[in-house]
C-alpha cells in the first residue's frame, strides 16, 4: 500500500447563507439581530456614530479616554461594584473607537446577555465621569501609549498617516491620538464628547440564538432615556497622490529588524471597485501564496511575513504594505517589494492567481464567520456602510464572478508605485545610506 | 436588576464524539456539527520542544515550517495554495508539549484537507531539500527577531523558562530555540526527526464540523491507512519534579524598555490535574479582569501599576508542573521595589485571606464564558479534542474540564496557594529601563 497519489476532487457544496436578520426598534434606536441557532454564547455591540473623526484638533484621543473611563463607575455604582456585577455574568466590556464609530461590546451566555447589555448601557449612557477619575485614566492612557510606541510599528504608522493625510486635519493623526494629544485632553473634552455623541440611541447589534433572547428587552435596555436624531454623513476625502515617491526614516537605534510601512491613498469603502481591489490586494499581498509573501518570505527569507492590503472607512482609503525585515536586507527587501507592486500595477494578475484569491475570499465568509462575535462584527459593516441585509450573499457571488480583466484594471487604477510613501523604522546608523537608493531620505518628525 | 445566575454546566462538550483507531495506530476523533458548512481538520503530533536534545533547540518548531513546503505529491508552495485557494484558513503551532496542524475548510473540501495531511505525514522526507531548510531557517530567525528580540520585554518567556526548570529538564529551553542551534541545523537531522516522530501511532487526527463519523473514518483509512507504524518512538526526557522549587531565584534585566516591569512565576501542577484546576481558578481570581485582586488593589486601589499591563495566567503544559505567571508594570514615578512589594502582598493575600463567594463566582463566570468562546469554532473544538486524546488518552474527558473548574472551592484555591505561591519557590524577573550592559 502507498499514499494516494492523486488529489481528490471537491464534494458537493452547501449553499452559503448569512444568518437571518431580525429588527426591533424602540426609543429611536434599532436592534439588528442575527439568528444563530444552538449558540451558547451571545454577543451584543452598541454602535454609536461617535468615531475618532468627531474629536477636536489637538485633542486626538478624547474618545479613547472616554471609552476607558466608562468602567470607572456609573451613576448607580462605583467601579469595583460595576466590575463585580459585570464579570459575575461572565462578561467583560469592550469599549472601543474606530474612525467611524464608538463601540461598546459584551458577550455572555445567552440567558445572561440582557443583564450584560443593561450594564453596558449603564456605562455607556450614564457613566459617573468623576473628574479625578477621568484625569487618572487620561494619564494612564498617555503612559499606555508610550508603552505601545516603544514597540516597533506605531511610530512608523503615525509617520505614514501624517504624510498621507497631512492636509486632512483629524485624519493626519493616529486613531487613538499620540502621547502629546492625549496629555492635552481635558475633563471638559471628555464630558462634552459624551454629552454630544453617546446619548443618542444608535444601533444595538446582536448575534446568538434568538429563540432564547428577548429582543424587545434588549432594545429597552440599550435605548431607554436616549435622545437625538441620526447624524448626517460627510463626503469622501478623495484620493490625493503626491507627484513623486517619498522616503521617511524613523530612527530606532540598534533595531535588529526594519519595520516597513509603504503606502498611498485609495478610495473610500463605498467605491464600486471594492471587490476587484480586495482581490488585487489578495494576489499582491493578502494570501500566503501572494506575490509579496512568496518572494520576500518564501524565496528570499527576508521576513517572517509581509502583507499588502487596502484599508477603507466611510471617508477615506489607503493602500499599505507592512513587514518587519532583517536590518541587513532592508534595501533589497524594499527594492523587491516595489518591483512586485510595479509589476502588479503594470501587468495585472493571472487567472491562476485569481482562482486562489476569489475562492479564498469567498470561503472566508463562512470559515471566519462562525462565532456570535464575528457575526456581530459583520453586522456592523452593514450598518456603518449602509449595506443591505443580503450583502454577504452578494459579496460572495461578486468575489466568485470577478474576472482577470476587472481585477487587473483595479490593480492599474488603484496601485501607484511611484506615489508611495516609504516609511522605514529601523537602525538609522546602519540603513540610512542605503535608503538613498529610493530617493532623498527625510527624518520623521514623530 | 434581577441577576439570574449562570446555568450550571454539567458538561463542557455538548456535541457528539466518536473515535476509532486505524491498524497503523492513528487515532481518529470526529465530532459532527451541521450548524455551518465548514469543517476543521486538526492533527496533534505528540512531539514538541521537550523532545529536543542539547544543541538542537528550536528544531521541532523549525520542522513545523518545513511541513508547509511540499511533500511527495504536493509541490512546493502548493499546500498553502490548495488550502487558501479553496477558501480555507490554516496554521500550525509548536509548544514544549506538542505540535499541531489545522485547517478549517468549506466542508466540500474535507477530502482535500485529509489528503494534504496524509501526504505530509507519510511522504515529507522525499520532498525535503537543503534549499527549503535554508530558506525556512531564515524565516524562523526572522520570527525570533520579530517576536522576541525586537520588542520590549519580548524575551521574558525565554528568560523565565531556565529559571523555572533545571538544566536538562525538557521545559528548560524555549521552543523558538537559540540562533546558534538554528544555524547548525542539518538536513539529515530533520529527515530523521520526521521519520522518528511523524508517525500515525504518534498522532491524533480530529475532524469537527459538517461531516459524519462514518465518512471521516472511511476517508482516514483511505488516505492515512497505508502509512507505516513507527516502532519504539522514544519518549521525551522525564519531566517529573519533586515539587515546587525550594529556592527563590531572581534575574534583573536592564534594557530598552519604557517602564519597570516584574514577572513573578511559580511551578504549579501539570495541566489536567485537580491541582491545576485550582490554579486556573486562582489565577482568574488573582489576575483576570477588572474585578481581580491585582487590578482592584494595585491598578485601582494603590494605583502603582498600569491598568493595561497587569494580570496572572497559567501556561497549560501537561508533562511537568506548569508555570503560573504574574506580571505588573509600574506607573510613572513608581519604583520597582514599591511595585514588587505591592505584588508580593497581593500574592500573599491568596494564602492569608480567604477567597470570598463573590470572588469565586466572578472567576467561575469568566472561565465559563472563556470556555464557551474557546469551543465556539470548529477549530477550537477540534484542537480541544486532539489535546485530550493526545495527553489524556480520551477526547471525551474534555467535557469534564469546565465542570471541574466549577467544582473548585474556596478552600481548594487557598490550599493551592499555600502549596505553590510560597516566596521561597518564587522566580522573580525584573526589567528596568536603561542601556543594556
Amino acid at each position: 500500500m502507498s499514499l494516494v497519489t492523486t488529489r481528490p476532487g471537491t464534494g458537493a457544496a452547501r449553499p452559503y447563507a448569512f444568518p437571518a436578520i431580525r429588527r426591533v426598534t424602540a426609543h429611536g434606536g434599532t436592534v439588528i439581530a442575527a439568528h444563530m441557532p444552538g449558540q451558547i454564547l451571545a454577543s451584543a455591540l452598541l454602535l454609536l456614530d461617535a468615531g475618532a473623526a468627531r474629536e477636536t484638533d489637538g485633542r486626538e484621543g478624547t474618545a479613547t479616554v472616554l471609552a476607558k473611563s466608562l468602567e470607572e463607575g456609573t451613576r448607580k455604582r462605583d467601579s469595583a461594584a460595576y466590575a463585580l456585577a459585570l464579570e459575575s455574568l461572565g462578561a467583560e466590556l469592550s469599549p472601543g473607537v474606530d474612525w467611524d464609530t464608538f463601540r461598546v461590546g459584551v458577550s455572555a451566555p445567552g440567558p445572561l446577555l440582557a443583564d450584560a447589555v443593561r450594564l453596558a448601557a449603564e456605562a455607556a449612557r450614564t457613566p459617573k465621569l468623576d473628574p479625578a477619575d477621568v484625569l487618572r485614566v487620561r494619564d494612564d492612557e498617555v503612559t499606555a501609549l508610550r508603552m505601545d510606541w516603544a514597540q516597533p510599528g506605531p511610530r512608523a504608522d503615525a509617520t505614514l498617516r501624517a504624510d498621507l493625510f497631512g492636509a486632512d486635519g483629524r485624519f493626519s493623526r493616529p486613531l487613538h491620538g499620540d502621547p502629546a494629544s492625549v496629555a492635552a485632553v481635558t475633563v471638559e473634552d471628555v464630558l462634552a464628547f459624551h454629552e454630544a455623541w453617546l446619548r443618542r440611541p444608535g444601533v444595538l447589534l446582536v448575534a446568538g440564538d434568538l429563540d432564547a433572547l428577548d429582543l424587545a428587552a434588549l432594545a429597552e435596555a440599550a435605548f431607554e432615556d436616549t435622545s437625538g436624531e441620526p447624524l448626517g454623513q460627510e463626503g469622501p476625502l478623495g484620493v490625493a497622490l503626491p507627484a513623486r515617491r517619498r522616503t521617511i526614516l524613523v530612527d530606532r537605534p540598534d533595531s535588529v529588524q526594519s519595520t516597513l510601512r509603504l503606502g498611498h491613498r485609495a478610495p473610500e469603502r463605498a467605491t464600486p471597485d471594492y471587490v476587484p481591489m480586495m482581490l488585487a490586494a489578495t494576489v499582491l499581498g493578502g494570501a500566503f501564496t501572494s506575490r509579496l509573501n512568496h518572494l520576500i518570505r518564501e524565496v528570499k527569507g527576508y521576513t517572517y511575513g509581509i502583507r499588502g492590503s487596502y484599508a477603507m472607512t466611510r471617508r477615506w482609503g489607503r493602500f499599505e504594505v507592512a513587514a518587519g525585515v532583517q536590518t541587513a536586507v532592508t534595501a533589497p527587501a524594499i527594492r523587491d517589494t516595489l518591483g512586485e507592486i510595479a509589476r502588479t500595477q503594470a501587468e495585472g494578475i493571472t487567472e491562476e492567481e485569481l482562482e486562489v484569491a476569489r475562492s479564498w475570499r469567498a470561503g472566508q465568509l463562512s470559515v471566519e464567520m462562525q462565532t456570535p462575535g464575528a457575526i456581530a462584527g459583520a453586522l456592523s459593516t452593514l450598518v456603518v456602510h449602509g449595506l443591505p441585509d443580503d450583502y454577504y450573499e452578494t459579496l460572495r457571488r461578486e468575489y466568485l464572478e470577478a474576472t482577470v480583466e476587472q481585477v487587473s484594471k483595479a490593480s492599474a487604477e488603484h496601485l501607484h508605485v511611484d506615489a508611495l510613501t516609504l516609511v522605514v523604522e529601523g537602525d538609522g546608523a546602519v540603513i540610512r545610506e542605503e535608503l538613498a537608493e529610493f530617493g532623498e531620505v527625510v527624518d520623521s518628525a514623530i | 436588576m434581577t441577576s439570574p445566575s449562570a446555568p450550571v454546566a454539567t458538561t463542557g462538550y455538548p456535541w457528539p464524539i466518536e473515535t476509532t483507531q486505524l491498524a497503523n495506530g492513528l487515532r481518529v476523533v470526529v465530532s459532527e456539527d451541521r450548524t455551518a458548512p465548514v469543517v476543521c481538520v486538526n492533527l496533534w503530533y505528540d512531539v514538541g520542544s521537550r523532545h529536543e536534545p542539547p544543541g538542537q533547540t528550536g528544531f521541532a518548531h523549525l520542522f513545523e515550517h518545513l511541513m508547509f513546503e511540499g511533500s511527495q505529491h504536493v509541490k512546493k508552495t502548493e499546500h498553502m495554495k490548495l488550502v487558501q485557494g479553496n477558501g480555507g484558513s490554516l496554521n500550525a503551532t509548536t509548544n514544549p508539549d506538542r505540535t499541531n496542524y489545522f485547517e478549517t475548510m468549506p466542508s466540500e473540501h474535507l477530502e482535500l484537507a485529509l489528503w494534504l495531511e496524509a501526504d505530509r505525514m507519510g511522504g515529507l522526507v522525499p520532498a525535503l531539500t537543503q534549499e527549503t531548510l535554508d530558506n525556512q531557517r531564515e524565516v524562523v530567525k526572522n520570527e525570533r527577531r520579530q517576536r522576541y528580540e525586537n520588542v520590549p520585554y519580548g524575551d521574558a518567556w525565554l528568560r523565565l523558562l531556565p529559571l523555572l526548570y533545571p538544566e536538562g529538564h525538557p521545559y528548560h529551553h524555549s521552543t523558538i530555540g537559540s540562533m546558534e542551534d538554528l544555524n547548525s541545523a542539518a538536513l539529515d537531522t530533520f529527515k530523521a526527526f520526521h521519520q522518528q516522530y511523524y508517525a500515525p501511532n504518534n498522532a491524533v487526527l480530529t475532524v469537527v464540523g459538517d461531516t459524519t463519523a462514518a465518512e471521516v473514518f472511511a476517508l482516514a483509512e483511505k488516505y492515512f491507512g497505508a502509512i507505516a507504524t513507527v516502532p519504539d518512538i522514544p519518549a521525551a526526557p522525564d519531566g517529573s519534579l519533586p515539587g515546587p522549587a525550594d529556592k527563590a531565584v531572581r534575574e534583573e534585566v536592564t534594557a530598552k524598555v519604557p517602564a519597570p516591569r516584574i514577572y513573578l512565576s511559580h511551578r504549579t501542577y501539570p495541566f489536567g490535574t485537580a491541582g491545576y484546576d485550582a490554579v486556573t481558578v486562582l489565577s482568574t481570581i488573582l489576575g483576570n479582569g477588572r474585578g481581580s485582586r491585582l487590578y482592584q488593589r494595585l491598578a485601582d486601589g494603590a494605583r502603582i501599576a498600569q491598568p493595561d499591563y497587569i494580570g496572572a495566567y497559567g501556561v497549560d503544559l501537561a508533562h511537568a508542573p506548569a508555570p503560573l505567571i504574574i506580571t505588573a508594570t509600574a506607573k510613572d514615578g513608581v519604583d520597582l521595589q514599591t511595585l514588587e512589594d505591592g505584588l508580593a502582598e497581593v500574592v500573599q493575600s491568596l494564602i492569608d485571606e480567604p477567597v470570598t463567594a463573590d470572588e469565586l463566582n466572578r472567576a467561575k463566570a469568566l472561565l465559563t464564558t472563556s470556555w464557551w468562546r474557546g469551543v465556539s469554532t470548529v477549530y477550537g473544538r477540534a484542537d480541544l479534542l486532539g489535546r485530550y486524546a493526545t495527553q489524556f488518552g480520551d477526547p471525551a474527558t474534555a467535557a469534564d474540564r469546565l465542570p471541574k473548574w466549577l467544582a473548585v472551592t474556596a478552600e481548594d484555591v487557598t490550599e493551592a496557594a499555600k502549596h505553590v505561591l510560597r516566596p521561597e519557590s518564587r522566580v522573580t524577573l525584573t526589567y528596568v529601563p536603561g542601556e543594556p550592559s
